[in-house]
C-alpha cells in the first residue's frame, strides 16, 4: 500500500503540471476519437509492400545485431580492467559508455547524414547502437565469472583476447542471452527508424500519415507489429531453454 | 615434459602475507625438489591457498624470498616460467560450455593464441590432447562438455589439462574434496604419479590419511608457518 501512495502522490502532481487533469482535454480527445475510428481499416492491396518493408526492418535489424556482436566481442574486453590495463579499461569503458547514451534515433539521423536515407543508414546505426550496449553486456559478464577460474587461467599464462576467448566459453549463456535481447530490441527500434528517413517499414507508416492514409498506415502498422511480436515470441522462448 | 633447470623447483624462503590486517603468513620456508609430492595440511582460513597462489605468481608477498624454477614471480623472467605451472583450483578452473578436449587444448592457449581462438589445432596437438585424456581414462568423453561430467571425471579432465600443458609444477587446491572415498583415492593416485612424468606437485589436502600415504612430505601451516607433519 505504501509503494502505491509513494507513486500515487507524485503522479498526480506531475500529471497537474504537465495539463493532464483537465476535463476539456478529455473531451476533446473522446471527439477526436469518434472522428477517427471510422477512418480506420487496411488496404489489402498494399500486403506485398508491406511485407516487404518489414523485411527490410528485419535485415536491418539483424545487421545490427550480427556486426554489434562482432565489434562488442573485441571491444568488451578492453573495457574490462580485468582483462585490459588499466588505463586502457578506464578509456574503452568511457568510450563505450559515452556512446551508449547517444539513442538510436539520433545515430539514425547522424548516418542519413552521412551516407544518404534508406536501409543503409539504419543498418549502421543500430550496428552502433548494438555494439555499445552489448558492450557493456559482455564486460560485465567477463567480470562476473568465477575468481578461481580467473586465476586458473591466468597462471597458465592467458592473457588479453586468449584469456576473454576462454571466458566467452564460459559465459556464453549469458551472451546468447543478451544478443536475442537486442535482436527483440532492435527489431522495435528499426520499425520507427525510417521516421527519420533511416528505412524500414517506419518510413512508409509516416509517408502515409502524411498524407492522410490511415488505412495504408495502419496495414504498414500491423505488419510492424506481427514481424515485433513473432520476434519477441521466437526470442523469448529460445532465451528461456538457454 | 619440461625440466627445470635447477633442482629446486619451489624455493620460499621467511615469505609473509595479510589480508588487509589479518597476516596469514608469517615466515613461511619452503624448499621443494623435482619430482616431489608435497602435501599442505591446516585449518580453513589457515593461508593455505595462499601459498599455492603465490607459487602460482597470482599473489605477491609482503616480503620473503621466492623462487618458482629459479625465478622470483616478480622478475621478467617470470614470463618464461608461466604456462609451465599448472594451477587446479577447488573448482577445478574449467571453463563450462567446453568439452574436455577443449579444455585440455587450453593449456596451450598461452603459445599457441591464434590456433585455440580459431579452434583449428591441428592433428598433432589433438593426439597429444586425446592422449592426456587417455592418460586419466577420459578418452570416451573427449567431447562431452565439462559441466556434463561427475566430480571424480571433472578432477581427471584437470589432471589431463595438467598433463597435456606438461607443467614441471602443478599446484591443486583441495583436489579431493567433495569425492567419495574411493574416487578421491583414484584422483590422489594420478596426481601423484606425475611424478613420473616429471612434475613437481604441491596439493592442499584435508584427509590426513590420504596424504601421507601418497605424498613424499606433509607439512601443517598453523599460525601462518609451515611445519612438517610427516
Amino acid at each position: 500500500m505504501r509503494i502505491i501512495v509513494a507513486f500515487l502522490i507524485p503522479t498526480a502532481i506531475l500529471a497537474y503540471i504537465l495539463g493532464l487533469i483537465d476535463p476539456g482535454l478529455w473531451a476533446k480527445a473522446g471527439l477526436n476519437i469518434s472522428r477517427f475510428i471510422p477512418l480506420l481499416g487496411v488496404r489489402n492491396d498494399l500486403w506485398g509492400d508491406a511485407l516487404t518493408a518489414v523485411y527490410e526492418t528485419l535485415i536491418i535489424s539483424v545487421f545490427g545485431v550480427s556486426s554489434g556482436v562482432l565489434i562488442a566481442y573485441l571491444l568488451a574486453p578492453l573495457a574490462s580492467p580485468l582483462l585490459a590495463p588499466r588505463t586502457i579499461a578506464i578509456a574503452g569503458r568511457i568510450l563505450a559508455n559515452s556512446a551508449r547514451t547517444v539513442p538510436a534515433i539520433l545515430w539514425a539521423i547522424l548516418f542519413v547524414i552521412l551516407v544518404g536515407p534508406g536501409a543503409k543508414a539504419g543498418a549502421l546505426a543500430l550496428a552502433i547502437y548494438t555494439s555499445t550496449y552489448l558492450a557493456k553486456f559482455f564486460y560485465e559478464a567477463l567480470e562476473s565469472v568465477d575468481r578461481e577460474l580467473l586465476d586458473s587461467l591466468k597462471a597458465m599464462g592467458l592473457r588479453g583476447y586468449t584469456l576473454a576467448f576462454a571466458l566467452y566459453t564460459h559465459i556464453r549463456r549469458q551472451i546468447i542471452s543478451s544478443v536475442l535481447f537486442m535482436l527483440e530490441y532492435n527489431v522495435r527500434t528499426a520499425s520507427i527508424l525510417g521516421f527519420v528517413g533511416a528505412g524500414g517499414v517506419g518510413y512508409y507508416i509516416l509517408q502515409y500519415l502524411d498524407i492522410l492514409d490511415y488505412q495504408a498506415a495502419l496495414t504498414f502498422v500491423i505488419a510492424a507489429i506481427a514481424i515485433v511480436a513473432a520476434i519477441d515470441t521466437t526470442s523469448y522462448t529460445l532465451r528461456t531453454r538457454i | 615434459m619440461l625440466a627445470p633447470t635447477q633442482n629446486l623447483v619451489v624455493e620460499l624462503r621467511g615469505v609473509a602475507f595479510s589480508y588487509g590486517d589479518k597476516r596469514v603468513l608469517n615466515g613461511v620456508d619452503l624448499e621443494i625438489s623435482y619430482g616431489e609430492a608435497i602435501a599442505i595440511m591446516g585449518r580453513s582460513g589457515a593461508g593455505k591457498t595462499t601459498i599455492l597462489k603465490i607459487i602460482a605468481g597470482l599473489l605477491k608477498p609482503e616480503k620473503g624470498v621466492i623462487r618458482i624454477l629459479g625465478c622470483d614471480p616478480s622478475n621478467k623472467c617470470f614470463d618464461s616460467v608461466r604456462g609451465r605451472i599448472a594451477y587446479i583450483p577447488q573448482t577445478l578452473g574449467l571453463v563450462e560450455g567446453g568439452s574436455a578436449i577443449y579444455n585440455v587444448l587450453l593449456a596451450r592457449a598461452y603459445e599457441k593464441p591464434l590456433r585455440f581462438i580459431t579452434g583449428i589445432w591441428g592433428k598433432e596437438y589433438i593426439s597429444k590432447a586425446l592422449e592426456a585424456l587417455e592418460a586419466v581414462g577420459l578418452l570416451e568423453k573427449a567431447r562431452v562438455r565439462v559441466e556434463r561430467l561427475s566430480g571424480g571425471e571433472r578432477q581427471r579432465v584437470a589432471i589431463a589439462r595438467a598433463i597435456f600443458q606438461g607443467a614441471p609444477v602443478i599446484l591443486a587446491d583441495e583436489p579431493v574434496s567433495n569425492l567419495d572415498l574411493e574416487t578421491a583415492r583414484d584422483v590422489v593416485e594420478l596426481l601423484t604419479g606425475l611424478r613420473k612424468r616429471g612434475a613437481t606437485i604441491v596439493a592442499v589436502m584435508h584427509d590426513r590419511d590420504l596424504a601421507q600415504r601418497h605424498f613424499d612430505r606433509v607439512y601443517i601451516l598453523e599460525g601462518g608457518v609451515l611445519r612438517v607433519l610427516s
